[in-house]
């Protein structure tokens, strides 16, 4: 089997750090370096991982990658995968879509037209924890599913990468951040699409008014399946907090309650050096089964297990949270085509 | 002074392990259930009575622990007969009625005191001073969730019929409303919730998923159930403020852990969370009421503080109705 050869668009996403560790440790993968167009970054993750680097993404794309994964700031999406469908490049996007309907539907059409795969970094649906519910799912071990109590709480990421607290980079706050991860898993796991949704959004984790961007967010959000599902985005984890945040799933059904804390799976270590307890994730990497997807879909000539459509399709909960916000009200989302 | 309980059921039962330490004398049980009344008046060496207004001419103080939709009747009358009351939660079924009970105890000079017995649990009391203490800035994000199985008293169960209860959002979940106007020091204006019962009728599942807004701006999600097997009674909360985050889990923090094999037959027939306490929350809730009437001290929590959660009840309970947000202003006893 041939290597396939693969490269990063950007190390403005904190993932790409992960990613790089993810290719490199994969023998039929030749990771061939990155390019950034901030200088900063180029220059610091370069020397980190030594890491050869490209100037301009023009010069990376000019080396023939068969694939990228794409690591910008939400609001450069477009612009790297239309770069990257057009010199014939199959692309894994970091999640957001976008941070608009119309450039999502924009990247789905340049990779089909360019006849390359898009995947969205939605790495949920690889943890093993997901994976053996799925399965449970799939035999009715739990019955008819009713509502679910969800969480997806962070730290503020502005302490690592300052553009995710800037409106025009992200797209918005916590909401934009922190709401696709749930509703891919559960659009997964129920076979459902979500069509209402209501929602508060604030900016409320702002102590220090530095930040312009929602930091807090509960939305309710209604399946086509009747199932109704509560999400908490907040940024509420303090900076000295065990661990970034969490993403937890309790599923209330006919025959009882599922509860999933995904990244339960950890040490506490209590460190000299940090004075504060942390915690050590031991379990799964699900972002190493995403690629492996991604490489899998592409040596397969099939489409990814999670399209442009997915994450389009998460991305119209956020806009309709930020919609129903403002307005205090209900918000309907138009029928996603299932994927 | 000279006391009677209403009601012989698992809260008639609570409330009478706080009474023996007080200096007050049980004089008599009164219950719509004979043999209930019998047992828990042997026990106290009490009188069973069969009239409500006999009961009231013997005694100085009343406890009612009597189904919620006889609250109203049990204290006009209490008031009207010149006694002190100490009333199990939700106050009432509706706003008015509550109002109403809390204006005629004011006319008649009598102090009425509702159970909202979560003040009296002390990881609440630790959570509020904590917050009281700036360690975490001011509450922003506020999550609690109350998770049990049905109430399967085997006769008369009440609780499953909301003409009487007024349902898990009114029975179980005006807890946590009530605790997190508490802790936030707000007001709740908006409110959006879904429930099992309002989206998938029929089913026995009842579970409810609520969003509240405060008029400081904080936010609260509120889960109650009465969806989870037999015998969970899980609890949590957890306050995320500007400067900190405090978080708290009854599953994790039960200093015991037992396991027998056992039927479902050993749980009991309402669902009451309990870490081993020297002194239980129901019982130090009916001595702070007794000896805040002795020595006419303040209550810990007000009426119109379980008015205000009754209030917030009702508006997810409408919420999960009508599928829409409903606004609330904070009900005053002034008119």
């Amino acid at each position: 089997m041939s290597k396939l050869r693969v490269g990063i668009m950007s190390f403005a996403h904190l993932h790409a750090e992960g990613y790089i560790q993810n290719l490199r440790s994969m023998p039929d993968i030749e990771y061939i370096g990155f390019a950034d167009h901030d200088a900063e970054r180029l220059e610091k993750f370069g020397k980190q991982f030594d890491s050869k680097t490209y100037p301009d993404y023009a010069a990376l794309l000019a080396e023939k990658p068969d694939a990228v994964i794409i690591c910008s700031e939400n609001n450069k999406h477009r612009e790297l995968v239309e770069l990257a469908a057009s010199a014939g490049c199959h692309i894994l996007c970091e999640k957001p879509i976008a941070t608009n309907e119309a450039d999502g539907q924009a990247m789905i059409k340049a990779c089909a037209d360019a006849n390359v795969n898009l995947m969205i970094a939605l790495p949920m649906r690889f943890s093993a924890t997901a994976q053996q519910i799925k399965a449970s799912l799939a035999k009715e071990g739990m019955g008819k599913i009713f509502c679910a109590n969800t969480t997806n709480q962070g730290e503020n990421p502005d302490y690592h990468r300052a553009w995710f607290s800037d409106k025009t980079l992200a797209g918005g706050g916590a909401v934009m951040d922190h709401t696709v991860h749930v509703v891919d898993l559960l659009r997964w796991y129920m076979n459902a699409e979500p069509i209402e949704v209501y929602a508060e959004v604030d900016n409320l984790f702002n102590k220090d008014n530095r930040l312009d961007v929602d930091t807090a967010g509960l939305l309710m959000i209604t399946f086509d399946n009747g199932v109704f599902v509560t999400l908490d985005t907040s940024w509420s984890r303090p900076s000295f907090y065990p661990t970034w945040g969490n993403v937890k799933i309790d599923l209330i059904a006919e025959r009882g309650v599922l509860r999933t804390d995904y990244f339960n799976q950890k040490l506490t270590v209590y460190e000299d050096q940090q004075q504060k307890p942390l915690w050590h994730f031991w379990g799964s990497d699900p972002n190493q089964g995403m690629i492996e997807e991604f490489f899998a879909s592409i040596r397969e000539n099939r489409p990814p297990l999670i399209t442009g459509e997915d994450g389009l399709a998460a991305l119209k909960v956020v806009l309709a949270a930020y919609d129903s916000a403002k307005q205090h009200d209900v918000v309907s989302i138009e029928h996603n085509n299932k994927s | 002074m000279k006391v009677g309980i209403i009601g012989a059921g698992s809260m008639g039962h609570a409330h009478a392990v706080g009474w023996k330490n007080t200096d007050a004398k049980i004089v008599g049980v009164l219950s719509g259930n004979e043999a209930n009344a019998k047992i828990l008046a042997d026990a106290l060496d009490a009188k069973v009575y069969s009239s409500y207004d006999g009961l009231l001419n013997d005694v100085d103080m009343v406890d009612i622990c009597a189904p919620t939709f006889l609250h109203k009747d049990y204290v006009l009358r209490a008031a009207k007969a010149g006694c002190h009351i100490i009333c199990e939660k939700p106050i009432a079924l509706t706003v008015d009625d509550g109002l109403e009970m809390i204006r005629a105890c004011e006319a008649a000079g009598v102090r009425f005191f509702v159970g909202m017995v979560l003040h009296f649990f002390p990881e609440y009391m630790s959570m509020k001073n904590a917050i009281a203490s700036n360690a975490v800035g001011n509450p922003k994000v506020v999550r609690m969730t109350r998770a049990s199985y049905r109430p399967k008293k085997a006769d008369d169960n009440w609780f499953m019929d909301e003409s009487k209860s007024g349902g898990m959002i009114l029975d179980l979940m005006i807890h946590d409303f009530e605790m997190s106007r508490w802790l936030t020091k707000g007001e709740v204006i908006r409110v959006f919730a879904k429930s099992v019962r309002s989206e998938h009728p029929g089913e026995l599942a009842d579970h409810c998923l609520s969003i509240l807004r405060f008029d400081n701006g904080t936010m609260a999600h509120i889960e109650g159930s009465w969806a989870y097997p037999l015998p969970m009674f899980s609890v949590r909360a957890e306050v995320a403020g500007d400067d900190g985050l405090i978080e708290w889990e009854s599953d994790k923090t039960f200093p015991l852990q037992q396991y027998m094999h056992k039927s479902n037959d050993d749980a009991s027939d309402v669902a009451l969370p309990g870490s081993p306490l020297t002194e239980d929350p129901w019982a130090a809730e009916v001595k702070h009421f007794y000896n805040a009437v002795v020595n006419d001290t303040p209550f810990r929590v007000s009426p119109l503080d379980a008015l205000r959660g009754l209030q917030i009840a009702l508006a997810v309970k409408e919420s999960a109705k009508t599928g829409k947000p409903v606004s609330i202003k904070a009900v005053e006893v002034e008119a």
